[in-house]
């Protein structure tokens, strides 16, 4: 650390008020959280300097939870209780989880509850809930190295995520009692990492693509930077591919060949066998996709199976999946009505870009090498920091303004299951937006509104968003009521609906809670449980630490009565001596409450007061047995 | 405060014509959301983030409108008194309408093609310059102040962005097959 710190040209030096204010990069992997200190942005690092905290939650039966690097150890061994990749489940419905399922090891449970719930030892968790406690690790994080409380957080969402993933993540903050400033789309913060807009005072206009491939999910934006405001032009992607389907297909190619080469065929079929080597097979893929990053050759173990793979091998298994995102790039531009060539820089984003494949494949598709200077990791969570910063009041005078766009359109279900889009994806957030609609019967006096996100035409191909009855309208002849909708998104994408008859004024307002999310009540629940469980935590351990010291005592008791009890004690003693002890012992085995242990401690502790107090003469006899009281006089000196 | 209910031209202080300077609609559309943007009113009350997250709406509802030949042609027709739901309303123009059809069928037909790329460039182009001859038409309406006629081409341009969407649909699935 300096010794002095130099204050940036109009910083102030005088003491402001500087709100403690985080970006949080929840990933699909890793999660981290930076924050600006002394004019930089930086990432906030654990107690072992790891600024990376891996996305793992594991669930232990005594009800402790463990998050990061330990819980992803113990992924292999305790699957079920171990709950990785929750962001791939945030906002989803269990109908998505079928089709998602099918590559997660947990089991889900099969209540009628329409927010999926993982079974684990310690009861059933919503991804909702692992999420939180991932914010809650990061936010104590952040609290113990700024030495304060956050005023409130960026945190980070793939610009692809729909209404219902936006919710989840803000109700998981919550959880974790956070204050939300906004959510952020990650490639926009990448941009804000960058510093991109502050050099765009040459150029008139500029457009960056971002290109992120995280663990989980591929995101492209188009972004167009003018005078420091950020405008979203055309975002893309699929929220069902990432760095771990590399690990997948390399996984895939390894049982495969492995099989063909006559390993592991004796166990297969056994269920749980297979699900174990499957865990196998993908840690040892990305390790392989890792090391071949730097080398060109790498051995590839699987039980009992090993061969060398080239990193031209690697590269021809992925190439399907790289040329997958370079399409997604291709429609973001066509919708930002762009060529190629416009594009100024290229970010990249996501531990997967450091695949050498990737930057390759990406820099000619661009026609320019893309920007990686920044760590791919830490490039998200940083962009989030400065704008948490911004948001926070710190940088009164600071300019920057992010705008954003709704990555997909919204609209209302029509006559024959059609969609009609109300709201067209890279619409400017916020937005207000109403849509006038009629009855098709005579004297029908209610109405269905049913709100839909997707580009599809029919209700079917589209995500439901939430579906509610507008009752209470005048009879009338079919086609006379006018009834507006009103949409109204914010600028974290979240939208808001009302719908009014407009002859007679009948209204229904809701706060759109997707079909498959949870509801206040629920959160609320959550909220309460935690803090009770929180509380639960708190008397656990100063019961185990009771119980702790009713052993000492009674090891003590039992030490002294076996040196001395017969010569120091009478019969009533040693037997008042064993009913207290006796006493102690029940207490300590059957109570759990750490009061009562504690009482029967003090109370044990009582009843052997003479007897200790006897030991302690006898001592001091013993000791000074032979001695003047002028030896230890001088044994002073 | 700003004004919602001033008319759109005002808000961004550009003239109220179908012609559009869209550097000039650009910057002042991002001089009205730094100042009201919702990410201006972070730590302000609940109050005055409602007025910010309305404000902001009503601009980009603005911009949005203004941005796109086909409803700003719309918009102005509505502040000339003509109000329409063009989901509903549609042109009765036969001869157009089996004109329609006609570019329809060869975007279909575009699959068979020996050069199916080139062959929906060419059927894209003769689009846009379709759609274009239609503005020039709803500004000769508007100005000589036959707003019937003016609402006809309005109509229209909304069967050309259809036709216009479709071409790109296909575009991009001939595009991922040959990919």
């Amino acid at each position: 650390m300096a010794l002095f710190q130099i204050s940036e040209p109009g910083m102030s030096t005088a003491p402001h008020q500087h709100r403690l204010a985080a970006g949080i990069d929840l990933g699909t992997t890793n999660s981290l959280v930076a924050s600006v200190r002394s004019g930089v942005a930086e990432t906030l690092e654990d107690e072992q300097g790891n600024a990376l905290l891996s996305s793992v939650v594991r669930y232990l039966n005594d009800g402790t939870i463990v998050v990061g690097k330990e819980a992803r150890a113990a992924e292999l061994d305790d699957f079920e209780n171990t709950v990785s990749s929750a962001k791939r489940l945030l906002g989803r419905g269990v109908e998505d989880v079928k089709t998602l399922g099918g590559k997660l090891p947990y089991n889900f449970s099969s209540s009628d509850n329409s927010v999926p719930q993982i079974e684990t030892v310690a009861g059933n968790v919503t991804a909702i809930e692992v999420s939180a406690e991932i914010l809650k690790t990061l936010k104590l994080r952040a609290e113990d190295a700024l030495a304060g409380e956050l005023t409130g957080v960026v945190i980070t969402v793939p610009a692809y995520f729909d209404d219902a993933q936006r919710q989840a993540t803000k109700d998981a903050a919550r959880l974790a009692d956070l204050n939300v400033f906004r959510l952020l789309n990650e490639p926009t913060a990448a941009a804000v990492a960058y510093g991109l807009d502050q050099d765009s005072e040459s150029l008139q206009e500029r457009i960056i693509a971002v290109y992120d491939l995280g663990g989980g999910t591929f995101d492209i934006s188009i972004l167009k930077l003018n005078k420091g405001v950020f405008e979203v032009m055309a975002t893309g992607g699929d929220s069902a591919l990432g760095g771990d389907d590399f690990d997948h297909a390399i996984a895939e190619w390894m049982l495969d060949s492995a099989v063909k080469a006559g390993s592991l065929i004796k166990k297969s079929g056994d269920a749980s066998f297979d699900q174990k080597i499957t865990r196998q097979a993908m840690h040892e893929a990305r390790r392989v996709k890792e090391a071949l990053t730097d080398a060109e050759q790498v051995e590839v173990n699987l039980v009992d199976w090993n061969v060398i793979i080239t990193r031209s091998d690697f590269d021809k298994m992925v190439v399907p999946l790289v040329k997958k995102t370079l399409l997604s790039c291709r429609r973001a531009l066509r919708d930002a009505d762009l060529s190629k060539d416009q594009v100024h820089d290229v970010v990249m984003v996501g531990g997967s870009t450091r695949m050498p494949v990737i930057r390759e494949k990406v820099g000619d598709f661009f026609e320019k090498p893309p920007l990686v200077d920044l760590d791919p990791d830490k490039v998200v969570a940083i962009g989030a920091a400065i704008q948490a910063d911004v948001l926070a009041g710190n940088k009164p005078d600071e300019e920057m303004l992010l705008l954003d766009v709704i990555p997909l359109s919204l609209g209302l279900e029509t006559y024959g299951g059609l969609v009609e889009k109300v709201i067209s994806r890279n619409t400017t957030i916020p937005i207000t937006r109403a849509q006038d609609f009629t009855t098709f019967k005579d004297n029908q006096t209610a109405m269905t509104v049913h709100i839909l996100q997707g580009e599809r035409e029919t209700v079917e191909e589209n995500r439901s968003l939430a579906k509610f009855a507008l009752k209470g309208l005048p009879p009338m002849v079919a086609g006379a009521a006018r009834i507006k909708v009103t949409f109204q998104v914010d600028a974290d994408g979240l939208l808001n609906v009302q719908a009014e008859e407009e002859t007679t004024g009948a209204k229904s307002n809701i706060e759109i809670k997707p079909s498959y999310g949870l509801t206040d009540s629920e959160i609320e629940g959550m909220i309460r449980d935690s803090i009770d469980n929180a509380q639960a935590d708190v008397e656990a351990r100063s019961l185990r630490e009771q119980i702790v010291e009713a052993d000492r005592t009674l090891e003590a008791l039992s030490a002294a009565m076996k040196s001395d009890a017969d010569t120091m004690l009478n019969d009533d003693e040693i037997k008042t001596l064993l009913t207290a002890r006796d006493q102690l012992i029940s207490v300590k085995e059957k109570s759990v409450i750490a009061k009562d242990v504690k009482a029967a401690i003090k109370n044990m502790e009582k009843v052997a007061e003479f007897y200790v107090a006897r030991r302690m003469d006898d001592n001091v006899k013993t000791a000074m047995a032979g001695h003047k009281v002028s030896d230890f006089a001088s044994k002073d000196k | 405060m700003l004004d919602l209910t001033q008319n759109y031209f005002k808000l961004f202080g550009i003239p109220e014509q179908f012609e559009l300077d869209a550097v000039a609609l650009g910057s002042a559309f991002r001089e009205l959301q730094t100042k009201f943007h919702p990410d201006r009113f972070v730590n302000s009350d609940d109050k005055e983030r409602r007025l910010a997250l309305q404000i902001t709406g009503f601009i980009n509802e603005a911009n949005e409108t203004l941005k796109s030949s086909r409803l700003r042609a719309r918009y102005l027709l509505t502040l000339h008194g003509v109000d329409f739901n063009d989901e509903v309303d549609t042109t009765h123009d036969g001869l157009f309408l089996m004109h329609q059809m006609e570019i329809r069928e060869a975007l279909e037909a575009v699959e068979n093609d020996d050069d199916p790329l080139a062959r929906i460039d060419d059927i894209a182009q003769e689009i846009s310059g379709e759609a274009d001859a239609l503005k020039d038409d709803f500004v000769a309406m508007l100005e000589q102040g036959k707003l019937t006629c003016a609402k006809e081409a309005v109509l229209k341009m909304k069967l050309f962005e259809r036709l216009c969407q479709e071409s790109k649909r296909l575009t991009e699935k001939l595009e991922d097959d040959l990919f």
